[in-house]
């Protein structure tokens, strides 16, 4: 069966119909955005960061398969277990194959994008084992059924009495608790019996470091570092894009990081795994994933640089008024739409059209990814490989034609006018004008300026030419 | 061929050439103030707090005075009694019964007013940190070092501890309608004590 492209701008009504939802989704995360602005106007180097950040990120890229070299090396000295996951399915398998080996049945663990990449959870499950999100947003998330809808703050889409509700069908609390503090303590009080009874921990991680073999995780709630020193048994998931080469290197990204993401100077946590704990074991999969395929494409393998902040899904004014979920991938938001075509390039074929093209993300994001360049050149690779729907398709064959031709074009200009003014209603709205569906089309012109500019400034340039001749 | 294998192999036929690429040199950048009121205005700014001596106070003094009701003070220090010591907590579910610990860091950052601490300070029981309520850190002034910068370039901790952990203020999320909330899942207070 065919795959049907995500119809993001469906989703996106239905989160514009929920007007406190909606304003408060916006304001949110236009106030990370603005605190990350203030925290950038404290450092007068910002700038250099960013281009060290990215240089750093770039040539590590270049040599990936050295680095990841290096990095198995050093780790297995230290005594941790290194796995190689080419997909999301062998990810799992590695996983679940671990737990198993240890009759492990709790698994407790902290954020990770990749275990939602792969689906880890729908895997374990089924296979006796209880997968348990300790993360605040993240649980929350697992509970109601749904995928994060930002990476960084899961739940960011939800108010306090979706969170009531939520926690009183699952934790027995107060359907009407309307205290965000009483609700994060049924989450501690929940979560502590759990953790201190788990069979194994899991986390992902923001970077490893190919010099040391340690892998970098950073949070703010103290999960993930409960996840990973309680249970004996450690596993770490990470995309094989998240290497630095030194560990000296980590000074320009934890200052970027936490900045870029929350507006605040670092995490409550920055955590270095280097090996197993005493009488522990360790173990970290490496998870490739369609990495290695999108290093191979030219204009767009700059995107492995990105070390997953959400700077430019909070600046993104499509992302701020849809919501992550409307995305209808695990990676939503401007980065999303760059990086989900290459899972699935029809199923999220519309993606990079969620965009104004304000080249805000661009500007924002902390290793200088040229996001909403990228999000044009797939609309052109999409355009090629003829992911667009018909009526697109054949507004942007009609588009091109009428403005390859300018007579014609003019033509239909000075027709526009009659148009817009003439006719009802019914011919101007419908589902040929996807564009008309939320907004009025512009008023009709009078004029259009070349008409004006033939009869005025063109007639002056004769006369003033025939002058001096 | 394993999967290391082929995703190695994919990488070397797709990789963009190495070198249009140059590593560039360590950088070591902005602020280089390694003093004690950047340090406090950080850890502040992040929810933590000083534990401020009062006249005559010692460090058992300030620490009953600000948790009187602490039933279970662990020690992870030789120069602080506390009611049980961190060698005779054997498991994370012991730990997990303290009302505060109390522990000394090698290093603290003034840019970020993070602290250490690796399995050397925790006696190998990483949890213990976490499973706390509270936590009280003893650090030295001569021990801040500027910003992340210096931090990596110049302590070696970072290539020696199997577990190193920065903590910066106590646990916290805003994961429930933006609300900030400090003391999340982790500690519920971060204190310092300057020695």
């Amino acid at each position: 069966m065919k795959v049907k492209p995500v119809n993001h701008a469906k989703a996106a009504e239905e989160f514009l119909d929920d007007a406190p939802h909606l304003t408060f989704h916006d304001e949110r995360l236009w106030d990370m955005r603005q605190k990350r602005d203030q925290q950038m106007h404290l450092l007068p180097e910002w700038q250099e960061l960013r281009s060290r950040a990215s240089a750093i990120k770039e040539h590590t890229l270049a040599n990936l398969p050295e680095y990841l070299e290096q990095f198995e090396a050093n780790a297995k000295k230290n005594g941790i277990h290194v796995h190689w996951a080419a997909d999301g399915a062998e990810h799992n398998r590695i996983v679940g194959e671990i737990l198993e080996k240890h009759g492990a049945k709790s698994l407790i663990k902290s954020k990770s994008m990749v275990t939602e990449e792969c689906d880890m959870r729908a895997y374990l499950e089924p296979r006796g084992v209880t997968v348990t999100e300790t993360d605040l947003g993240e649980r929350i998330q697992q509970l109601d059924d749904q995928m994060p809808s930002h990476i960084v703050v899961p739940a960011v889409h939800k108010l306090v009495p979706d969170v009531a509700k939520i926690f009183a069908k699952n934790y027995n609390t107060d359907p009407n608790d309307d205290s965000p503090q009483s609700l994060a303590e049924s989450q501690r009080m929940a979560a502590r019996p759990v953790i201190l009874t788990a069979d194994a921990g899991m986390t992902g991680g923001n970077f490893l470091v190919a010099e040391t073999g340690t892998f970098v995780v950073c949070t703010n709630e103290g999960n993930a570092d409960l996840s990973a020193t309680v249970p004996n048994l450690h596993i770490a998931t990470l995309g094989i894009e998240r290497i630095v080469p030194r560990m000296a290197d980590m000074g320009v990204f934890i200052r970027l990081l936490s900045r870029s993401a929350l507006g605040s100077p670092i995490t409550q946590y920055t955590t270095h795994f280097r090996g197993p704990q005493k009488g522990g074991e360790m173990h970290i999969v490496l998870v490739d994933n369609g990495r290695s395929a999108r290093l191979g494409m030219e204009e767009f393998w700059t995107s492995l640089k990105c070390i997953r902040c959400g700077a430019c899904m909070n600046t993104c004014p499509v992302y701020r008024r849809s919501g992550g979920l409307s995305y209808g991938a695990v990676y939503s938001g401007p980065i999303g739409a760059i990086i989900d075509p290459t899972f699935n390039e029809r199923k999220y074929s519309t993606l990079p059209f969620a965009s104004t093209m304000n080249g805000s993300c661009t500007n924002v994001c902390p290793v200088k990814i040229n996001i909403h360049e990228q999000l044009y050149k797939w609309r052109r690779v999409l355009a090629e490989h003829h992911e667009l729907p018909f009526v697109k398709r054949e507004i942007m064959h009609m588009a091109g034609k009428l403005m390859g031709q300018p007579t014609l074009y003019r033509t239909a200009i000075n027709g526009t006018e009659v148009a817009l003014s003439t006719l009802p209603r019914f011919v101007l709205y419908n589902w040929l004008n996807p564009w008309g569906k939320h907004r009025e089309l512009p008023h009709p012109v009078k004029q259009t300026f070349h008409s004006w500019y033939k009869k005025n400034r063109l007639k002056d340039k004769k006369e003033s030419q025939g002058g001096k001749a | 061929m394993s999967s290391r294998d082929t995703i190695l192999a994919t990488l070397r036929a797709n990789r963009p050439d190495p070198a249009a690429h140059e590593l560039p040199p360590v950088a070591v950048l902005g602020d280089m103030d390694a003093g004690k009121a950047r340090f406090e205005d950080a850890l502040q700014l992040l929810g933590g707090q000083i534990l401020l001596p009062q006249e005559g106070d010692t460090l058992a003094t300030a620490i009953a005075r600000r948790f009187p009701d602490a039933k279970i003070i662990c020690s992870a220090v030789p120069d602080f009694e506390g009611t049980i010591r961190l060698e005779d907590v054997t498991s994370p579910q012991q730990a997990a019964a303290t009302d505060v610990l109390v522990v000394r860091s090698p290093f603290g950052i003034s840019e970020m007013g993070s602290i250490f601490l690796s399995e050397a300070q925790l006696n190998s029981l990483n949890s213990a940190a976490h499973l706390t309520q509270h936590i009280v850190v003893i650090l030295s002034e001569k021990n801040l070092t500027a910003n992340m910068h210096t931090a990596y370039v110049e302590r070696p901790e970072f290539h020696t501890a199997n577990y190193g952990v920065l903590m910066t203020g106590p646990s916290a999320t805003a994961d429930i309608q933006g609300v900030l909330i400090r003391g999340a899942q982790g500690v519920r207070s971060l204190s310092v004590w300057w020695e």
